[in-house]
């Protein structure tokens, strides 16, 4: 057997294609059509939301920054919040202008490059904030309490409490990424919590790594000579 | 004289290549649902494109280049799927799919082998295969999937001896 055996086999099939294929009028459907969502749409809409949530936490926390700007108790958590937020901007916008130059009729290794890249990128700034996210809680405490009700969380507070709550989020980073290497492959019941476990545990990235590094695989020229 | 509107110029240039779009779905999915969901993407993906086409380039090499893209990050990820979202009135090649199913395995033994060996290779490899296949020039093969035209001959080669090892295998 021989892919020269297969192609004529293949091309039998377009005699029956031709009779069973049939386009529909287009044009009364083109506007519907266009405005389909699709997966590329849903990911520029979601990185739109997260820059513009993260941008007006930035003026929210900008705004707290300068009105504490000589008290270091509020102004370091504060800082580290501002700090996040601008990463997240960043990164939200890195992305935003990667998904917008997609264009599918490029060749498809460079498309297919571009995009596991992407997902790289993207599977990194999820894996961070999920992990940073734990050290964020003490410093959204006292901001937010004394931004939204002007109450002073180091004096409302035992003396242990805000350290002893900085290093149990320390604490939780481990302990969430063994939960997630654990538990990945057992959340098929949910699949957005099984993704997100997978996320975590890295699993997603090293697929998407391996998948760029089979697409160099691909584009590499080959030594040996054809047949 | 009124020009031709884009949704007409559109179906026109599609209407002789519409083959590909099934062509193309039916290499990277099994089943008829996930088939019909892929043409539809393949085709909305085309259509959103049609302003950026470049008449320099052979209809039919955008055609493949856009509809290998859309396929193959569709097969990737399992969430890339616009089912429900393009309602079955508004789709826009309509399949007799049973009708255009390949024949018992009794009758053509070498169709169901043939779906077989291309079920096995990765997303890349198939593309490749399914333009050998078509017959498509080793050059136009190489401009669609943007690598060198003696790395197409050197894949196509190594794909060739596999499947005669695989045949041998079995025999």
């Amino acid at each position: 057997m021989d892919l020269d055996d297969l192609k004529q086999t293949w091309q039998e099939q377009d005699s029956a294609l031709d009779a069973n294929l049939r386009l529909r009028t287009f044009a009364r459907h083109a506007g519907n059509v266009r405005q389909t969502d699709t997966a590329g749409r849903r990911l520029v809409r979601g990185l739109w939301i997260e820059v513009i949530l993260s941008f007006v936490a930035t003026l929210l926390f900008g705004s707290f920054l300068a009105d504490h700007i000589l008290e270091p108790r509020f102004l370091v958590p504060a800082a580290m919040l501002q700090l996040a937020a601008v990463l997240s901007i960043a990164t939200g916008v890195r992305q935003l202008v990667a998904a917008k130059m997609r264009d599918d009729s490029e060749p498809v290794v460079a498309v297919q490059k571009r995009l596991e890249s992407l997902r790289v990128e993207r599977l990194r700034a999820t894996k961070w904030t999920f992990l940073v996210a734990p050290l964020l809680w003490t410093p959204l405490l006292i901001v937010g309490l004394k931004g939204l009700w002007g109450l002073d969380a180091w004096a409302a507070f035992p003396p242990a409490y805000l350290p002893a709550s900085l290093l149990f989020g320390l604490a939780m980073i481990p302990l969430g990424l063994w939960l997630a290497r654990r538990f990945a492959d057992r959340l098929a019941c949910s699949p957005l919590l099984q993704r997100l476990a997978r996320d975590l545990a890295g699993r997603n990235l090293n697929a998407a790594l391996a998948s760029l590094a089979s697409l160099a695989e691909f584009e590499r020229e080959e030594a040996v000579g054809s047949n | 004289m009124t020009p031709t509107p884009p949704q007409e110029r559109f179906q026109i240039l599609l209407d002789p290549h519409k083959k590909i779009l099934w062509k193309v779905a039916s290499s990277y999915c099994k089943s008829a649902a996930d088939r019909q969901d892929l043409v539809q993407e393949i085709a909305v993906q085309l259509w959103r494109s049609f302003d950026r086409y470049d008449a320099r380039l052979r209809f039919s090499t955008w055609m493949y280049r856009i509809a290998l893209n859309v396929a193959i990050s569709f097969y990737r990820s399992e969430s890339r799927r616009i089912r429900h979202t393009v309602p079955a009135e508004e789709s826009i090649l309509e399949i007799a799919e049973i009708a255009a199913e390949p024949s018992s395995p009794e009758i053509n033994p070498n169709r169901e082998l043939l779906h077989r060996f291309i079920a096995k290779l990765d997303p890349l490899d198939r593309a490749l295969v399914l333009l050998y296949l078509e017959g498509t020039p080793y050059d136009t093969i190489a401009q669609i999937l943007g690598i060198s035209e003696t790395n197409v001959g050197t894949k196509i080669g190594r794909i060739k001896q596999k499947l005669r090892r695989e045949a041998a295998n079995a025999a």
